[in-house]
């Protein structure tokens, strides 16, 4: 169901699709070869890092959130208040949140400048201002490809909630696309038939395999590569299903984090991450409030504030939150100025991120906005600058390149550098 | 309904093929009677070659190296699968493949081409992919999807112009109850009017102008948000309305109301004119003029309470005639174009709804002679798509020696230089697997003097749903591009439908393999092949199914056939169309 009151050109939100399949065209152009950097994997899969981000889709109010600005014409009707780290105020909508503050920084200098949804999401998860020809795998796809432990049964990407795009993965290919637990729910047929043994399952796909290498000798295989990879995933699926059993959440952690979607997203997240998934995307929609911005905003972070919060609390409780990095984020911010239907537009010229665990500084600042918040005043950021952080907190070397078919690709624009102050 | 040069060509037809145009009485009528003397009349007109021929000279004149790359003409058998999946929309039956790979007769391809666009399946299959063009499997909303489907369907059955289908689609409001059906694709929109706009452009017009809502396309320098707004008016005044009394939901219209548009950077920008106006217009056809009415005398039927308005000059009834109006070629060209990309692969315009200069065809040429073509033939679908897979472009092989070698780069799936593997759709997969593993063959004995092709699909309707659920995308975004997914190889693994159907059963494929001695697995191979790939095993696949079947009796023996079976169904040989 597209929301009333949005601009509907939400690319990213509900595409349903379930590991895998793939713009064939990309992977045809690049190929998958040369890329694999066994060494840097290994070492890092002995370090374990994960990442989970929270995609509030349709974009978040900074001035709701991360910046408040009470008190001028702009800010709104909420108060700030005080955090766990010192000296750090965010919005009054988010008391929970605020409790976790010492795990978190804030980022409040993003000057994407983009105001479409479609091109505020590439930007935010390629770190690239979208270029005509030329894919760049989404976050997702890049750490599963960077931080999964070669080999892994697991699946490298899972979005919860959040849809996803089988091409996000782009040249990384169909192994790192995003698995999309659809509704929320563990995937279907799971176990073998009752009829089936493992070995006979075990033979039926290898002669499939031989079937199909057959044929595809003379034929262009993007397509039919991606088809063969379904198979592998599906098995290895087949193999971890156990991270799916979704079914023993005690009624007190039900309770804790909430009886909506969301706080069993965000429970599903943790049991995934516990399990041993690299990167893990959890949805949470209807942030795009051109109309009614206040209330939609008491409305939507009352949902979000406490299951986040709690989500955070517990990664650290459990020693997960040493080696996970936690990001907060949407396509870009919201006007300061309010609109005649008391809404707030699309802005993604000062806005702000939340980020946390792994490699963070937790309480730090960095940049700052205008009294009014309609500019950046001070450290002024952009996507590019978030992919190097973002790559910088899980220990990866973020002015390395990709080299699809030998066409060397910097992971992370090369003309912006992380933002060293919020880093631990 | 038949031009002039299409009455010779008829004729020719007939000479070669009149066993098999005895059942098609849709040729042999015009071809023999009213409009043969018309030929006669006049002898000048120049006899245009047919399209099919038009085709292959455009796409090898467009690349120089074109007949150093090409790929051969295909095999039957690969001929066979191909048409008859694009056609009718699921695999040929075994018998069917064993009559075809022995028939020996020179016509016998066009002669299969034309049994296939006689049967009821063809009917049923090509109105099931205008449905997902038009419908994007969005659900039901307030017009029963099965009367739309069979409106559809009915259309296909009888050729009706493709312009005329599209016109009467746009013409129902759902207000009279014989054309209630068509008014589906304004009421599952909800009669939204920007969600039309948008559809309405990127289907039939091949433009994604949803960019152009707020402003001029950022990307696209020639739409602008005239080209948005122009369509928009034809609708601004429509709007659903529930009739209490008579208990249905129709799509009326208001007499007054226009839009108003300004862009959202030029009042950013503070250099904005303030909001604009138009009339109604396609692209950059002339805009539709209405005339004026004294105040009050604007309505048929006044707007009242529960009470469906009817002005006395309608907006929204222009717009199918100014679509579909030869003026306005963007329609043409955009259908040309889509069934096109359905037989061929792909798209002459690549992606179908990104029509504009900066995106050009890749045989220019070719996407004028179609849209021509389309336009002198009046929207003939039957004949359009009889002469797309009459073609040497669409019978070439899908396999290329050159794919091993380095030259691989050179064979651009936009050279049209091979067949273009193409996933096969989820109607299409569900009635494949369901021929290959014999259980349609199960229903067809069971069905036995009742056996129609309604009837069948009844017995197994539920296999296309499921697959369609897991294969077909979401309501409203349906799978453009392939994708293979965890969960469909899951369903296709582990579900008991499909493990279900694989195990022999009287008159199944495993069935009828087990059947063949033990001393005799060569014959098995072939039954093997020949009901699920509709080929023969070559030598070395022979041999292999004999060494696997070697030594095995009863229960491993019947389960190795139920595997050998699910491996053939699930490798890429049959899951694309080739």
């Amino acid at each position: 169901m597209r929301c009333k009151y949005a601009c509907g050109s939400h690319e990213s939100l509900t595409r349903r699709s379930f590991l895998g399949g793939t713009a064939a065209g990309a992977l045809s152009m690049l190929g998958f070869g040369g890329m694999t950097q066994v060494e840097a994997a290994k070492k890092l899969a002995s370090q374990q890092k994960q990442v989970v981000v929270f995609w509030l889709s349709g974009g978040v109010s900074q001035l709701e959130t991360w910046d408040p600005k009470p008190g001028v014409e702009t800010g709104g009707p909420f108060q700030a208040i005080s955090t766990s780290a010192p000296g750090v105020q965010i919005s009054e909508l988010l008391p929970y949140t605020a409790q976790q503050m010492h795990h978190l920084a804030l980022v409040r200098g993003i000057n994407t400048k983009e105001n479409d949804h479609g091109k505020g999401a590439y930007i935010m998860q390629t770190g690239r201002k979208k270029q005509p020809g030329f894919a760049y795998p989404y976050l997702g796809s890049t750490f599963s490809h960077h931080l999964a432990p070669p080999k892994s049964p697991l699946p490298g990407y899972i979005s919860v909630g959040a849809g996803g795009s089988s091409a996000e993965s782009t040249f990384l290919g169909p192994r790192h696309a995003p698995l999309v637990l659809s509704n929320g729910k563990a995937p279907s047929n799971l176990a073998l038939h009752s009829s089936m043994t493992e070995d006979r399952d075990k033979l039926r796909r290898s002669l499939r395999h031989k079937f199909s290498q057959r044929f595809e000798q003379k034929r262009r295989t993007a397509h039919t590569e991606v088809y063969n990879q379904s198979f592998d995933q599906a098995a290895a699926l087949m193999a971890r299903s156990d991270i799916f059993d979704f079914s023993k959440f005690s009624d007190k952690d039900v309770e804790r984090y909430g009886k909506h979607d969301f706080g069993r997203h965000c429970l599903m997240a943790r049991q995934l991450i516990e399990k041993g998934v690299t990167f893990v995307k959890v949805g949470h929609t209807n942030y795009d409030t051109h109309s009614e911005n206040f209330n939609f905003h008491i409305e939507q972070l009352g949902e979000f504030d406490k299951p986040f919060a709690t989500f955070i609390s517990d990664l650290y409780d459990r020693g997960l939150l040493d080696h996970t990095l936690i990001i907060c984020m949407c396509e870009f911010g919201r006007t300061p100025r309010i609109n005649q239907r008391v809404g707030r537009d699309h802005w993604g010229t000062a806005w702000s991120v939340a980020l946390g665990g792994t490699g963070i500084k937790g309480g730090a600042v960095s940049g700052k906005t205008n009294e009014t918040g309609t500019k950046v005043i001070d450290r002024e950021v952009n996507g590019g600058h978030l992919f190097h952080t973002y790559y910088q907190a899980v220990g990866l070397d973020s002015t390395e390149e990709f080299y699809p078919n030998g066409q060397p690709i910097a992971k992370a624009d090369p003309k912006a550098e992380p933002i060293k102050e919020i880093l631990a | 309904m038949f031009r002039t040069n299409m009455c010779v060509y008829v004729l020719l037809l007939v000479i070669f093929l009149s066993h098999a145009l005895v059942a098609q009485s849709l040729f042999a009528g015009p071809a023999t009677t009213s409009e043969l003397p018309l030929v006669a009349k006049k002898p000048a007109l120049p006899v245009a070659k047919p399209l099919h021929q038009m085709i292959d000279q455009q796409i090898q004149q467009q690349h120089q190296d074109y007949d150093k790359l090409a790929s051969v003409r295909c095999s039957d058998s690969e001929f066979l699968r191909r048409v008859t999946l694009d056609l009718t929309g699921r695999i040929p039956s075994i018998e069917q493949t064993r009559a075809f790979l022995t028939d020996k007769r020179p016509a016998k391809r066009t002669i299969l081409v034309d049994q296939l666009l006689g049967s009821p399946e063809y009917a049923r299959y090509i109105s099931q992919q205008l449905d997902v063009i038009l419908m994007e499997r969005l659900r039901k909303k307030y017009i029963d999807v099965g009367a739309w489907e069979e409106f559809l369907r009915q259309s296909v059955a009888e050729n009706k112009p493709l312009d005329q289908m599209v016109r009467e689609i746009l013409a129902a409001d759902g207000s009279k109850k014989e054309e209630q059906a068509a008014a589906r694709f304004y009421l599952a929109r909800d009669g939204d009017v920007n969600e039309l706009t948008r559809d309405i452009s990127r289907i039939f017009l091949g433009a994604d102008l949803t960019c152009a809502q707020c402003h001029d396309h950022p990307d696209v320098n020639d739409w602008k948000q005239d080209h948005y707004y122009g369509i928009s008016a034809f609708l601004v005044r429509s709007f659903v309305f529930k009739d209490k009394k008579k208990k249905q939901t129709v799509f009326a219209e208001k007499a007054e109301g226009e839009v108003k548009f300004e862009s959202v950077f030029e009042v950013r920008d503070k250099t904005s004119k303030g909001p604009e106006t138009t009339l109604p217009v396609v692209f950059n056809g002339s805009k539709v003029p209405e005339p004026a009415f004294k105040k009050g005398e604007e309505y048929k039927v006044k707007p009242a309470k529960d009470v469906r308005p009817i002005p006395k000059y309608s907006r929204r009834e222009q717009l199918g005639a100014a679509l579909t109006s030869p003026q306005n070629r963007r329609f043409a060209r955009t259908m040309a174009n889509r069934l096109w990309a359905m037989m061929m692969g792909r798209g002459i315009v690549h992606p179908l709804d990104a029509d504009h200069s900066e995106n050009p065809p890749s045989h220019p040429e070719l996407l004028e002679t179609l849209t021509d073509q389309m336009i002198a033939h009046q929207f003939d679908l039957k004949w359009y798509l009889r002469e797309l897979v009459l073609s040497e472009t669409y019978q070439r092989s899908s396999a290329n020696d050159l794919f091993n070698g380095k030259d691989a780069a050179e064979l651009d799936d936009a050279k049209f230089t091979h067949a273009i593997l193409k996933p096969l759709t989820p109607e299409q997969f569900a009635w494949a697997v369901l021929e290959a593993t014999g259980q349609t063959a199960v229903y067809r004995n069971s069905l036995k003097k009742n056996l129609t092709e309604a009837s069948l699909r009844k017995k197994l309707l539920n296999y296309e749903r499921q697959f369609v659920s897991l294969f077909g995308g979401l309501p409203g975004k349906p799978a453009e591009r392939f994708e293979a997914t965890a969960d469909q190889i899951l369903y296709l693994s582990n579900n008991q439908a499909i493990q279900g159907i694989l195990s022999a059963r009287a008159g199944n494929t495993a069935d009828r393999v087990l059947k063949f001695p033990v001393e005799q697995p060569e014959k098995a191979a072939a039954e093997l092949y020949l009901s699920v790939l509709n080929r023969h095993p070559d030598q070395a696949e022979t041999k292999e199914v004999a060494s696997l079947l070697a030594g095995k009796t009863s229960k491993t023996r019947s389960e190795l056939v139920s595997d050998l079976i699910w491996a053939l169904v699930m490798s890429s040989e049959f899951r694309f169309n080739h």
